[in-house]
């Protein structure tokens, strides 16, 4: 029965996306599951059955009047001849195989866990200089330790960037993926989002509840030893730190899979795939060139703010407020498509 | 046996279909059986060339279809099925007007073995 369905979703998927393409599609969808069923019925096995169905199909090209597409037609063999054109009615996209869809999903996995790892060692930065005085150690092994954790995170971003770079194709070409890729990955997807809703709401706990252990130390009675109450201020960064870990991380997984699932173009059936597909888009390009440079901008302030102020216990609070002018933004400067 | 080469066919098939409508409303598939039943597995129409007829005498006020949802019972699916209009009636007899005189017209040359 998937066999029958991949085939007619890959012999309708590079058709224009029309009612009448849509219910072509549906009522020989009607013919060959009943004409399957029947056969089975008859004693036929499920391969048998299947070979039949798809002998008996007929070709489309036969319903191209019906369908209004008898341009289409002609200019889809004519096409074949010239090569290249200017307005492709048929989709000239290109499917991504299963296998280098899986691929992709592995590889930005793991370039979502390297770049949520060096996010982590970036906000870990701060407690080595807080370590250092603590002890009284020269200020330099502070800053050293600080310099140290940086490096290994820009490491990681240049490293799992550039193994991430050879995926760029799938931008920059018109892809698609078929029928079977896109319900595997829905499956997935739909498979990762309980752990995902429970990593990210440990994640957000994490961040908010960072401040209890400094609250804890300061209220007991060693609150007073210097060494004690910085461990106080490692505690928050190491809560964010795990806690922006696992944020980062989570969406990094859930974006492989919706990399994907946005890659087929509505205007065409095989957009039909892909379910609830919403594209968000900003209203204009100012907007879109100011977002795509939000959060590493939030980063710097944060970073500058708290480094020539040294006051850390307030200038946290730049990113929940970041985070809701984001969601704003997010909420009155796009159009769902 | 030499198969029915389907050019010559095409212009029949919507008799065919007006035929089995012409009894009672139909479905695509159990049209298509009743055909290949009638003909002794001669003739098997497939489904693209079937779906092609639908939309074409629909279009031209031959056919209308309608949605019949799943019954009670629960067995059934929801089906599109076809039913026969009065101008599709009286095209059907004109079609078979039509083929009475090919019939007779292609009869005359038609010669079995050297005589």
């Amino acid at each position: 029965m998937n066999t029958l369905k991949s085939y007619l979703e890959s012999m309708f998927a590079k058709m224009p996306n029309t009612p009448e393409v849509r219910r072509a599609k549906d009522e020989l969808w009607q013919m060959m599951e009943d004409k399957y069923n029947e056969l089975l019925d008859e004693g036929k096995n499920e391969n048998e059955a299947v070979g039949t169905v798809i002998s008996e199909f007929g070709n489309l090209e036969e319903l191209s009047k019906e369908l209004g597409l008898e341009k289409e037609f002609s200019y889809q063999q004519e096409s074949t001849k010239t090569e290249y054109a200017d307005e492709p009615y048929f989709s000239t996209q290109e499917t991504l195989s299963f296998e280098e869809a899986k691929q992709f999903v592995d590889a930005k996995i793991q370039h979502g866990f390297f770049v949520a790892i060096g996010v982590m060692f970036c906000i870990f930065s701060p407690i080595m200089p807080i370590i250092s005085t603590s002890f009284h150690w020269p200020d330099a092994i502070g800053v050293t330790g600080m310099m140290l954790l940086i490096c290994v995170a820009v490491f990681l971003f240049v490293y799992s960037g550039i193994m991430m770079g050879k995926w760029d194709y799938i931008k920059n070409a018109s892809w698609m993926i078929d029928y079977n890729t896109a319900q595997v990955l829905e499956g997935e997807k739909s498979r990762f989002r309980s752990s995902y809703a429970i990593r990210q709401t440990i994640g957000i706990i994490l961040c908010v509840l960072c401040w209890i252990p400094s609250m804890i130390i300061d209220e007991s009675p060693l609150g007073n030893v210097a060494e004690i109450e910085n461990i106080g201020a490692v505690l928050l960064f190491v809560f964010v730190g795990i806690g922006v870990m696992m944020i980062v991380h989570n969406n990094m997984i859930m974006g492989a899979y919706d990399d994907l699932l946005k890659l087929n173009d509505k205007k065409y059936v095989s957009g039909n795939y892909v379910k609830h597909q919403k594209n968000e888009r900003y209203i204009n390009d100012t907007v879109a060139t100011i977002m795509e440079v939000y959060w590493p901008t939030v980063t710097c302030v944060y970073l500058i703010w708290s480094f020539l102020s040294v006051d850390w216990h307030i200038t946290w609070i730049i990113w929940p407020v970041a985070a809701i002018i984001n969601a704003v933004i997010k909420t009155n400067l796009t159009i769902k498509e | 046996m030499a198969g029915i080469s389907s050019d010559v066919i095409r212009g029949y098939n919507d008799i065919m279909i007006l035929y089995i409508l012409k009894k009672e409303p139909s479905y695509g598939y159990e049209i298509s059986k009743t055909i290949r039943q009638m003909t002794q597995d001669k003739y098997m129409i497939k489904e693209t060339t079937l779906y092609s007829a639908f939309t074409r005498m629909e279009k031209n006020g031959y056919i209308e279809s309608y949605v019949c949802e799943p019954d009670e019972s629960g067995s059934g699916k929801k089906r599109t099925y076809y039913r026969i209009t009065e101008y599709g009636r009286a095209y059907y007899e004109e079609k078979c007007e039509e083929w009475i005189l090919t019939k007779e017209v292609v009869e005359h040359f038609i010669q079995k073995g050297e005589e």
